[in-house]
């Protein structure tokens, strides 16, 4: 049967062939794998680090005012660096390429230079990442007190008010209950004035009040 | 033809580029040390007073990944889209700071050169810059997040001249920019002619724009000058520069010794 030749003589050549293309193959991804994990290993170790999708956003590593939500904002923000350049006290600073896809995006970094609410970067953005809102809708985080670490709740002589001197809604976002310093959440901006501060360094180099950005997680409204 | 006139868009142009070029170079400095805001930003995003404009492609990106619109940026991009739909892709050839530095380098490779034309280099299809464009939007859409934003070589230069202003330092995604330019060195506009996802959706909103060049057949001696001539690899001859991959830069116009070639406002 001529047909069923024609098949086993394809079958044959297409074993062979098949063989020897996968020796060759495999070689040359052993090969260059084995390139690949030495580049790897040769680059040095922040450019290893790189966290692609890990937001950047932590403990007094805040967005500037108005932010949206962490979920959209590299995808709203187009790294124009408007408000990096617009603000008067060069807190907000953008990221480079190793944070991943958030590259370029605007942060405060509160424990160098806390935001003093200007409100300028608001007024520009042009995508409305950072959306128009007053100064008292502010909610870049909370500050929250460490009563372990804050001198004041701690030990009994001590009497700093440092953050309730600093905090620009005193008595209302800060109050002094017997001497010793609250925070009000209705009325904390997450400023980040009173991290700046604060003349405590905890063993890990955060302060006795920190600035969580706890607004930064809320679900998007489409 | 006097040698005056035959360079007229040229320095016309290099004039708007040194321009465009100095107005982002010096406004981060105006921002930092005389709170002048009345300009601010770069060609991603940039403000006159009250007037703001936005990349096309950045502001799509923006639109399409986080699938919400806010209108001040549709605003925000009407006047480059306006600019493109009548024009062409002429922020390209008459703005952007790459070709500001693309222009530099030729100056100076010329000075090397006994050829007065630069020889066109790699050619690949024209069609790759559609294929740029369309696959750097699908890769935002995969990934969820826009790329362009932050690796787009103009608007780099103009984050790299900002960061050096005010933080005294460099990004290191600025490499993007020497990579763009060093292509440049290799292949005429390497990265301008097939690669630039910008360049190529100015082009897509400027398929049917008004101004072209235009040839006329009586005069045309089918000299292939104006080929040589052409930054993008164009043919003139063939019409292909009122084709959308045309950027109006002039050159072919300047070099034509027989003034076959015109600028045309087109009437619909």
């Amino acid at each position: 049967m001529p047909k069923m030749k024609f098949h086993k003589k394809f079958q044959k050549e297409k074993k062979a062939h098949s063989q020897k293309g996968d020796v060759s193959i495999s070689r040359r991804f052993f090969l260059m794998a084995s390139a690949m994990a030495g580049a790897m290993f040769a680059l040095p170790r922040p450019a290893r680090a790189i966290k692609f999708f890990k937001s950047p956003v932590t403990t007094n590593v805040l967005r500037p005012p108005g932010a949206v939500p962490e979920e959209i904002f590299p995808s709203k923000c187009i790294r124009c660096g408007r408000c990096v350049e617009v603000c008067p006290y060069k807190a907000i600073r953008p990221l480079d390429i190793r944070e991943g896809i958030y590259a370029g995006t605007p942060l405060i970094f509160v424990e160098e230079i806390p935001c003093y609410l200007c409100m300028k970067c608001v007024e520009v953005c042009p995508t409305g990442t950072l959306r128009p809102i007053q100064q008292k809708e502010t909610r870049m985080g909370l500050a929250v007190i460490d009563k372990h670490a804050c001198m004041t709740w701690n030990e009994e002589l001590a009497l700093c008010r440092t953050c309730y001197n600093v905090c620009p809604f005193k008595e209302k976002a800060i109050k002094l209950n017997e001497l010793r310093p609250v925070v009000i959440d209705d009325y904390c901006t997450g400023c980040g004035l009173c991290v700046h501060g604060c003349p405590v360094t905890r063993k890990d180099g955060k302060k006795a009040i920190n600035v969580e950005p706890i607004y930064a997680s809320r679900p998007v409204k489409w | 033809m006097s040698k005056k006139k035959r360079n007229k868009y040229t320095t016309l142009r290099l004039v708007t580029l040194s321009l465009a070029f100095l107005l982002i170079l010096v406004t981060p400095y105006l921002n930092l040390h005389y709170q002048f805001n009345f300009v601010q930003g770069w060609f991603q995003s940039l403000s006159i007073g009250n007037l703001w404009f936005v990349s096309p492609l950045e502001g799509i990106e923006s639109i399409l990944t986080s699938r919400m619109i806010y209108a001040p940026l549709l605003v925000g991009m009407l006047v480059p889209v306006l600019l493109a739909a009548l024009l062409g892709r002429v922020f390209c050839s008459w703005i952007c700071p790459i070709s500001f530095f693309s222009e530099l380098i030729d100056r100076f490779l010329s000075l090397f050169s006994k050829r007065k034309l630069r020889p066109q280099g790699i050619r690949l299809s024209k069609r790759l810059i559609w294929f740029a464009l369309m696959g750097e939007l699908l890769l935002a859409l995969v990934i969820g997040a826009p790329i362009f934003v932050f690796l787009s070589p103009p608007g780099l230069v103009g984050r790299e001249i900002m960061m050096a202003t005010l933080f005294k330092t460099l990004a290191i995604e600025g490499v993007v920019v020497l990579v763009v330019l060093f292509l440049h060195i290799v292949s005429n506009r390497m990265f301008c002619r097939y690669f630039c996802p910008l360049g190529g959706l100015l082009a897509l909103i400027g398929i049917k724009r008004r101004l072209v060049i235009e040839r006329s057949d009586e005069e045309c001696i089918n000299c292939g000058i104006c080929k040589r001539a052409c930054p993008l690899g164009l043919d003139p001859e063939e019409d292909e520069a009122k084709s959308a991959y045309c950027w109006n830069c002039g050159k072919c116009v300047e070099n034509c010794k027989v003034s076959a070639l015109k600028f045309r406002w087109k009437d619909i």
